[in-house]
């Protein structure tokens, strides 16, 4: 009897993260339903953004984030992979440990305080380097590229230590450097791992909100160069929708919500069940 | 106390007087080792778990400094030289001295690949010394007719006993002049073991060998020389048919009839 | 050259390279551990935890609202997150297994831990600030705690499996029903793995901004009304740092670094537990 009441207890609990995730796709889809018939596909190839015309185009928005993020793995694949090389290869093992344990501490430390640093450190540098206001796309990009640093460096290392060390001795035993090793068997034998963390952390960085939204600027328009100010859609979420006075407003910004689920969603779905699983498996 | 022969033949290595330990141990876990290793013959290291003997191959290529801390002490001399130098060329040593693993190590590529690996590190590029010397050593190391016709295949789809050949013909390559076995066997089955042992025996023409191995049969089987070792020493060394039937210390001889292991 | 001289050159310029993209990446960490720590060590007196918002220029201002609010929210979504995320893991641990259902079940919430957390916002601001028709420390918490759940749950599927089956069958074979062995022999076994769970869950959420900011929103003065807008540091931090005012500025600091704290304090004492009772064993 009690057995049983526990068993469903259990089992709803287990059942109410599918309901969860479906309820979040149903509610937010049937609430950016208004933005969709009224713009139909202008909702996502127009960058007027026009609250007061109530008009809503998001593509200055989606560009955004799809710019910011490209720009932040680009900056920080290469560094998370050597960081990744360091930790699990070069690194004396002491080093290893305290090195490691401090970089999965700062991966903990909340984005908003990356944008609060980035607000006020890192935008007047770019300002005095680049001229213009200092905020866009290039702090955006740079702000986030930090800040999943921590995260790719320490998955990229978790898959990188996968290689077991025996594979890694018998091309030592033919007379191979580090660097040998690490180019011919680490990187070949923990490739799907490798690549499934990096693109984890790209999902994480696409729906990252607090650590941009000080620097982008939150201006909806397509921008022309990578130092102007733009916006990006968890950067357009966090500032309008305390403001959103109409219901198409509110519907256009539910539409971006469901966007940004759904590219983030893809993403990581990638990431987990492509390469992750492949990698485990191996 | 140990008993120790001397050989017949020229040594391929010589060791004296060698001590290892392990980071951060308070007891070297390899005393006061010496013994001769003979050339173009089958030296077999023998003894129960822990006693040392895979620590003792791992130091004829240096693989210990792959693990900052360990240490060495004594001489090991190859060449003409004591390889336990710290101007040693590890690159250059293990070329030398080529390795097979516990388990079969097949890189994650092609088996071609696998064969040319130790070959293109040493700057081999043209393309038909490089088909040669991976169809000789595929061929030396009796895989050739099972593999020959698909050289491009990813190495991993091959059996166990297989990958265990294609790392041999990997070492042979680059035509070392010694080749330490770690166990090979112990992770294949009796048929595929048979091809190994059978294959080691060939080798010796060519390099000399040595084996650690658990199972004392094996070394029976395919060994010249014998090693047992126990607690990090090494107890006796002799030829192997001697060892076996009338051995000179009572720890060996409780050791092959059994009496603990 | 030889080729073999060509590698090892090779490899050092490798090795060099890695190290010094190592150096960066701890570069910049630092730097910005060190803003946080300077600015917010400076901005830190006993005002902050006496006093609640203020307009800018006051003296006595501080951020016992923002404190008192953040203690709240994340109390109410562990009381929401960890009972749900600790049954649904006894669940994929103990019951469901490795049926297609509990696979599904992992393999949802597993993307959902890293979903943007501000679509969480939008969803709990659907489903209940607009009902409710305003924000309220009910809807943040809500949020938060929908966050915490797949957390939660992971860690506690992955420390229940670890458990040894002889253990189960030792309190079967002694006659317990299921349910006891749950609760008095697995959940026993898990323990320190559980709790370590729970503290990550909480400081992941502790250091959440985005969900906040149309839930529970934000007030600059202290209340315990759960039916209303409740202060939280991390939006207040935004607000403040956000603000033209310079010594509105600095309250943001400080609470940058108090969350920080807090934060790391979990962390480390997360692994400490998990170490501790690796240790025992």
């Amino acid at each position: 009897m009690i057995d049983k009441i526990f068993f469903n207890f259990t089992r709803f609990s287990a059942l109410l993260i599918l309901i969860i995730v479906a309820w979040i796709f149903t509610v937010l889809f049937n609430h950016s339903l208004e933005a969709m018939n009224t713009f139909g596909l202008d909702f996502i190839t127009k960058d007027e953004w026009a609250p007061n015309l109530d008009k809503f185009g998001t593509q200055a928005a989606i560009l955004g984030s799809i710019i910011s993020t490209f720009l932040a793995m680009l900056l920080a694949v290469p560094v998370a992979i050597g960081v990744a090389i360091f930790l699990s290869e070069i690194a004396h093992p002491k080093i290893k440990g305290l090195f490691g344990v401090s970089v999965e501490l700062l991966a903990a430390i909340p984005s908003v305080i990356y944008g609060m640093w980035g607000l006020f450190f890192f935008v007047p540098i770019i300002r005095d380097i680049f001229g213009g206001l200092g905020i866009g796309l290039l702090a955006a990009g740079i702000i986030l590229a930090i800040m999943i640093l921590p995260f790719m460096a320490a998955v990229t290392r978790d898959a990188m230590n996968t290689t077991p060390d025996i594979l890694k001795e018998s091309a030592y035993a033919l007379g191979g450097t580090q660097w040998d090793v690490i180019k011919d068997i680490i990187i070949p034998y923990a490739k799907a791992g490798i690549i499934g963390s990096l693109i984890l952390a790209l999902g994480r960085a696409i729906g990252e909100t607090m650590a941009v939204t000080f620097v982008m600027g939150n201006v909806h328009h397509v921008p022309k160069s990578i130092l102007d100010p733009t916006t990006s859609i968890p950067v357009t979420l966090a500032n309008e929708f305390t403001e959103a006075d109409s219901s198409l407003y509110f519907s256009s910004l539910f539409g971006l919500a469901l966007t940004l689920l759904i590219m983030s969603f893809v993403v990581i779905a990638i990431a987990k069940f492509y390469f992750l699983r492949k990698a485990r498996r191996a | 106390m140990a008993s120790i022969i001397d050989i017949k033949e020229e040594c391929a290595l010589h060791v004296r007087d060698f001590e290892f330990t392990y980071k951060g141990a308070e007891s070297p876990s390899l005393k006061k080792i010496t013994m001769p290793i003979a050339k173009h013959s089958i030296t077999a290291l023998i003894g129960p778990s822990g006693c040392g003997k895979t620590t003792l191959l791992r130091s004829f290529n240096r693989m210990h400094d792959l693990y900052p801390g360990n240490s060495y002490a004594g001489e090991i001399e190859f060449e003409g030289r004591n390889i336990l130098g710290p101007k040693e060329d590890l690159i250059h040593l293990r070329t030398k001295i080529g390795m097979i693993f516990q388990k079969p190590t097949a890189f994650p590529m092609s088996i071609f690949d696998n064969v040319a690996y130790g070959l293109r590190l040493q700057g081999i590029k043209n393309k038909t010394e490089l088909k040669d010397r991976v169809e000789k050593a595929l061929q030396d190391a009796a895989i050739w007719k099972e593999v020959g016709d698909r050289l491009k295949n990813d190495a991993n789809g091959l059996s166990g006993g297989q990958q265990q050949r294609l790392c041999i013909a990997r070492a042979i390559a680059v035509e070392p002049e010694v080749l330490l076995f770690d166990e090979p066997t112990s992770a294949l089955d009796p048929i595929s073991t048979q091809g190994i042992e059978r294959l080691v025996i060939e080798l010796k023409e060519r390099v000399s060998i040595i084996i650690v191995t658990h199972n004392m049969q094996q070394a029976a089987r395919v060994s010249d020389y014998t090693g047992f070792m126990y607690l990090g020493e090494l107890i006796e060394l002799g030829e192997t048919e001697k060892l076996f039937v009338t051995p000179k210390e009572k720890l060996t001889q409780e050791y092959i009839t059994g009496k603990f292991g | 050259m030889t080729a073999v001289q060509k590698r090892v050159v090779i490899n050092k310029i490798a090795l060099a390279l890695s190290t010094i993209s190592a150096l960066i990446a701890l570069g910049f960490l630092f730097w910005i551990l060190g803003v946080l720590v300077m600015k917010g060590v400076s901005a830190l007196n006993w005002n902050i935890f006496i006093f609640e918002g203020a307009p800018p220029g006051y003296d006595e201002s501080g951020l016992k609202h923002a404190l008192v609010g953040q203690a709240i929210l994340i109390g109410m979504a562990t009381a929401i997150g960890v009972p749900v995320g600790i049954l649904a893991g006894t669940y994929l641990s103990e019951y469901g297994k490795n049926s297609k259902l509990a696979h599904t079940i992992r393999d949802i919430s597993d993307i959902m831990m890293s979903a943007p957390s501000i679509v969480i916002g939008a969803f709990v601001y659907a489903v209940v600030v607009m009902p409710m028709g305003h924000f309220s420390a009910w809807a943040g918490a809500i949020a938060l705690g929908i966050i915490m759940i797949p957390i939660i749950l992971r860690t506690t599927d992955d420390m229940l499996q670890l458990v040894p089956g002889e253990l189960r069958e030792a309190a079967f074979a002694l006659g317990a029903p299921k349910y006891k062995v749950i609760l008095s022999v697995v959940y026993r076994g898990a323990k320190a793995g559980i709790l370590t769970g729970v503290l990550l869950g909480i400081a992941r959420v502790g250091g959440e901004t985005a969900p906040l900011l149309f839930t529970s929103f934000n007030d600059n003065f202290f209340t315990t009304n759960l039916n209303e807008a409740m202060p939280s540091l991390t939006v207040t931090m935004f607000n403040y740092a956000t603000s033209p005012y310079e010594d509105w500025q600095q309250l943001g600091w400080a609470a940058a670094f108090i969350l920080s704290m807090f934060i790391l304090g979990l962390n480390i004492l997360g692994r400490v537990i998990l170490f501790a009772g690796k240790k025992r064993k």
